[in-house]
């Protein structure tokens, strides 16, 4: 169509351009556009959190972004975690607290916490509680996951005095 | 055995090191990889996309349809409206029929008149979803509302707006009494009675995933495949062919990645059918995907309901008769499993009462219609009965725990048949209420002062004790309830070339951990090493007929069939291991990835070329058949019902109502633990959904417009992490008698105590405001009314 607009976008490391819909969310834009389909849709309206990416590093959540306002901006989501086979340290984390089930909201959580870790803080459970808020699970009740998180925060704060240190 | 799942170590006793522990999950790689495959992410080509026209009326004459602009916007492809679906369709069928009721003519679009705001008028097929749905905006309906009716109690009112008339008489859909002996002698000469009016709220499961279908016909091959966010695969190929008049092997049903079912997706709904007219009339994959405001309208509903319990005893505290008399709201149809079924089977709860009677009624109303949902009608009547223990305790001046204790049934009193006919298999129910009551601290709180703590609040403490049923007793149980389904589970196992074994079931894996759990016994029974098995779920193309994934009873059917069907593939791999090392069957053993001898370790095969051997047929003793393979289907012959009690300590504002739940007990018995890691999982997962229904989720409607008011994720409020209180679970581990390994179901079981526990927690720390809670949800206003007696 002609009201049509391109955008160039940064993902996961590789540019893409297109030509989008001014009414495409960048949810869809990555899900059916740019084939991410680990980054999930469960409300379109900036509650349930499953489709929570990085833009510029911040955690957003891309149903609440029309694809065009992507233009220029570097985006993350859940397929650039893991290294080849291995889990990234975080995915391993949530994997071995039992922190998914259906694992619908998990890339969610995944791509929350990484903007946090990137934050080098070390929270108590009742913030991590807190800056999850905004990523809904139906199924694990939550406790796995925030243990989850703790353990990786704690990891990756241990990590970076021990890198200070040296 | 007791304790925590996670404070215990080693295997239990006769187990190997694959049963019972928490061995890391099949399932989680791809999910965290974001590489699940659910059914949005399925894109086959030239896919096309369809919306949904849904009725804003609960209650209203469709005058006419007129389509005008619709079908001329570009990219618009198809367009069906009610006589369409009518001519070309049966009506749905459902699974689970309410017994002694009529069926009803649900069609996937309506026709003349519609029921239910959100029920499907007309739908549109496009280039893309947001073109149907512009196509939408250019139909115009014309309705003419008629009254409705939103309440199920009114419902029944003579007089009341009728639903489903020259159907349905008075909205009733049916009654279904059940009892044993006479309560009624019972109650007329008892010392005490007690009895209330309890209210449960409409809710949802609220799936993180939506439901959605992929349609794709092929006229010339005649095939129709599905894929679809499915709990049940090939149920909904057996529905989509009534429905849809095809033979069943005209269609394959997929369900890959289940993003959450919890009961709600069970069976089809009129979107599956639509979906399929789409693609079969274009030749083209059609998709659609819920979105969430037509999930919270189109998706089915759960649990309402309005009890009338009533409890008689002897002043000594000892229950002679319960009576339960509940309307179930259905909403505007019946959906696949329609309303809860399972308060009446454990109305009585864990009590010995040899008098009982509980009655059933299914009501309609112009409201969306009710399903299935984690536990299944058994979270409402536990609402009611333990509510009114507490109340009868009170009235007694008997303490609510030694109450419960007294009544309870005891080890040696089972196996028994409670009134509705259930037959408690096994268990120590008092064990399960006194550990609770010792972890909350029960006694230091009933020894203390009843006063209000430094901080100004007060105090409670409230428990709740169940039995809940899991599986299904039989087929011939399930025939006589009229359910299109089995009783069992079925699954194939195929041996390959590179040393591993497939297995095929028609389970689909909605987050239960079934394709861990299935591995964990393939290893266990053959010896395989966990890692060389794969399990293939959810495609009816690849699997063997089966049930699927509701009413926890997909581990205690599975695990006899993947114990049989792993025995026999065994045996066989035995047979022909033997032949290439040249000793007898008796001699060898399977070890991980080698079939080796006993006596002597060093001398092995791999199980990569006794696999391949058999698959090619070349190296075979010459009485043996080529191939290595094993379907095995299992019946279980009874159900196994697990137990437990529930404690919670709240603190109230004596001022506000407002109140914290600052700790929450499960004390709870599955049986064998396959994998305590899931188990854990399972019963924290669902306690957080009983909580939220109890302290917030509600769905409702207002009464003059008919319409639901909440119905957005903004105003539906589903727990999130900072709302769920500290949780303490510990277990007992009872086998059940009655299934493979002493199974018991855990997937609804945190549903059911919280309400209960949480509004007898609140009574208690207000009892000198003398209040009784009997509606849920429990929230602030409603325990601040009750303390101002409104
Ligand atoms: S889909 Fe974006 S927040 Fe729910
Ligand atoms: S794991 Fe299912 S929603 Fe979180």
């Amino acid at each position: 169509m002609t009201d049509d607009v391109d955008v160039t976008v940064t993902v996961n490391g590789e540019t893409v351009t297109a030509r989008v819909p001014p009414r495409l969310h960048a949810a869809d834009f990555l899900r059916h556009r740019v084939g991410l389909t680990g980054t999930h849709v469960g409300c379109e309206q900036g509650v349930c959190g499953m489709c929570t990416v990085l833009v510029d590093g911040d955690a957003v959540k891309s149903c609440l972004l029309f694809a065009a306002q992507l233009d220029g901006c570097t985006v993350r989501t859940v397929e650039s975690l893991a290294t080849g086979d291995r889990l990234h340290p975080l995915q391993q984390a949530f994997k071995d607290a039992h922190a998914l089930q259906c694992g619908f909201c998990t890339p969610g959580f995944l791509m929350t916490v990484t903007a946090l870790t990137d934050r080098g803080e070390r929270l108590s459970e009742p913030e991590i509680r807190e800056e999850i808020a905004g990523v809904l699970c139906r199924c694990t009740g939550y406790d796995p996951i925030v243990k989850a998180i703790a353990r990786h925060l704690d990891a990756t704060a241990a990590d970076d005095a021990a890198r200070a240190a040296r | 055995m007791t304790g925590t799942l996670e404070q215990r170590s080693a295997p239990a006793e006769g187990r190997t090191s694959l049963l019972g522990t928490s061995a890391a999950r099949k399932e989680d790689d791809r999910l965290l990889r974001g590489d699940g495959r659910f059914t949005d992410d399925i894109e086959p080509a030239h896919a096309l996309e369809m919306a949904v026209g849904r009725s804003p009326y609960p209650h209203a004459r469709i005058l006419g349809i007129d389509l005008g602009l619709a079908a001329e916007l570009e990219g618009v492809r198809h367009i069906l409206v009610g006589a369409d679906v009518r001519s070309a369709t049966r009506p749905l069928t459902v699974l689970r029929p309410v017994p002694g009721a009529p069926a009803l003519p649900y069609y996937a679009l309506a026709g003349d008149v519609v029921r239910y705001e959100g029920e499907p008028v007309v739908s549109v097929v496009a280039t893309s979803r947001a073109v149907a749905e512009d196509a939408l905006e250019l139909i115009e309906i014309d309705y003419e509302p008629i009254p409705h009716v939103s309440d199920a109690m009114a419902a029944l009112e003579p007089g009341a707006p009728q639903v489903h008339p020259g159907l349905v008489e008075r909205n009733l859909m049916v009654s279904n009494p059940e009892g044993t002996g006479d309560p009624e002698a019972r109650v007329a000469a008892a010392d005490v009675v007690v009895e209330g009016r309890f209210r449960i709220n409409r809710v949802t499961g609220l799936p993180m995933e939506t439901r959605g279908i992929v349609a794709e016909w092929r006229p010339g091959a005649r095939e129709l495949t599905v894929h679809s966010s499915t709990q049940v695969p090939h149920l909904v190929r057996k529905q989509l062919a009534e429905v849809l008049s095809l033979p069943e092997s005209d269609i394959r049903a997929v369900a890959s990645d289940v993003g959450g079912g919890f009961g709600l997706k069970l069976g089809i709904y009129p979107e599956d059918v639509l979906a399929c007219l789409h693609a079969m009339a274009l030749r083209r994959p059609v998709k659609w995907v819920e979105d969430r405001m037509e999930h919270f309208r189109a998706t089915t509903h759960a649990r309402e309901a309005t009890h009338d319990y009533r409890i008689a005893a002897r002043s000594d505290g000892q229950i002679v008769a319960i009576t339960d008399t509940y309307a179930t709201d259905l909403g505007g149809w019946n959906s696949s499993f329609g309303s809860a079924q399972l308060s009446s089977v454990v109305f009585t709860g864990p009590y010995k009462v040899d008098d009982g009677y509980v009655e059933r009624r299914v009501v309609l109303t112009n409201k969306t219609p009710i399903g299935a949902y984690r536990g299944y009608g058994q979270p409402e009547v536990n609402f009611a009965c333990e509510r009114l223990i507490d109340r009868l305790a009170r009235r007694l001046g008997i303490d609510p725990l030694e109450l419960r204790a007294k009544n309870m049934l005891r080890p040696e009193d089972l196996p028994w048949r409670n009134p509705a006919g259930a037959v408690y298999d096994s268990g120590d129910y008092e064990l399960c209420l006194r550990m609770a009551a010792e972890a909350i601290d029960y006694d230091a709180h009933r020894a203390a002062p009843r006063v209000p703590r430094a901080d100004g609040r007060l105090v409670g403490i409230g428990l709740s004790s169940f039995v809940e049923r899991t599986g299904y007793a039989s087929s011939r149980f399930l025939a006589r309830r009229g359910s299109q389904f089995g009783a069992h589970e079925s699954v194939t196992l195929r041996a390959n070339r590179s040393g591993g074994i497939d297995v095929y079931t028609g389970v689909s894996t909605m987050g239960q951990s079934s394709e861990t759990a299935f591995a964990q016994v393939v290893g266990e029974v053959f010896g395989i090493a966990y890692d060389a098995v794969k399990v293939h779920a959810g495609d009816t193309g690849a699997s063997p007929l089966n049930t699927g994934a509701f009413a926890s009873r997909t581990m205690i059917a599975a695990a006899g069939a993947l114990t049989a069907a792993s025995e026999a593939l065994q045996a066989k791999t035995l047979r022909l291991a033997a032949w290439i090392l040249e000793c007898g069957a008796e001699d060898v053993e399977v070890a991980g990835t080698v079939v080796r001898r006993r006596d002597d370790p060093a001398v092995s095969v791999p199980l990569a070329d006794v696999f391949t051997a058999a698959i090619l047929g070349q190296g075979i003793p010459p009485e043996e058949e080529p191939g290595l393979e094993a379907t095995a289907h299992f019946e279980p012959t009874d159900a196994a019902y697990s137990f437990g009690t529930a404690a919670a300590l709240v603190s109230v504002d004596p001022d506000t109502g407002e109140f914290d739940v600052e700790r929450f007990v499960l004390v709870h018995d599955c049986g064998t633990a396959v994998n305590p890691m899931v188990v854990e999982g399972q019963v924290r997962g669902a306690l957080v959904q009983g909580l939220g229904a109890a302290l917030g989720e509600e769905l409702r409607y207002d009464a003059d417009t008919g319409q639901l008011v909440n119905g957005t994720m903004m105003d539906y409020f589903a727990p999130a992490a900072p709302d769920v209180p500290p949780i303490e679970l510990l277990h007992t581990e009872v086998p059940s008698p009655v299934t493979p390994f002493g199974i018991r179901g855990v997937g609804e079981v945190g549903t059911i105590p919280p309400a209960a526990a949480i509004a007898n927690a609140l009574c208690d720390a207000l009892v000198d405001f003398g209040v009784e809670l009997d509606t849920l949800p429990l929230t602030p206003e409603v325990v601040w009314q009750a303390m101002r007696g409104r």
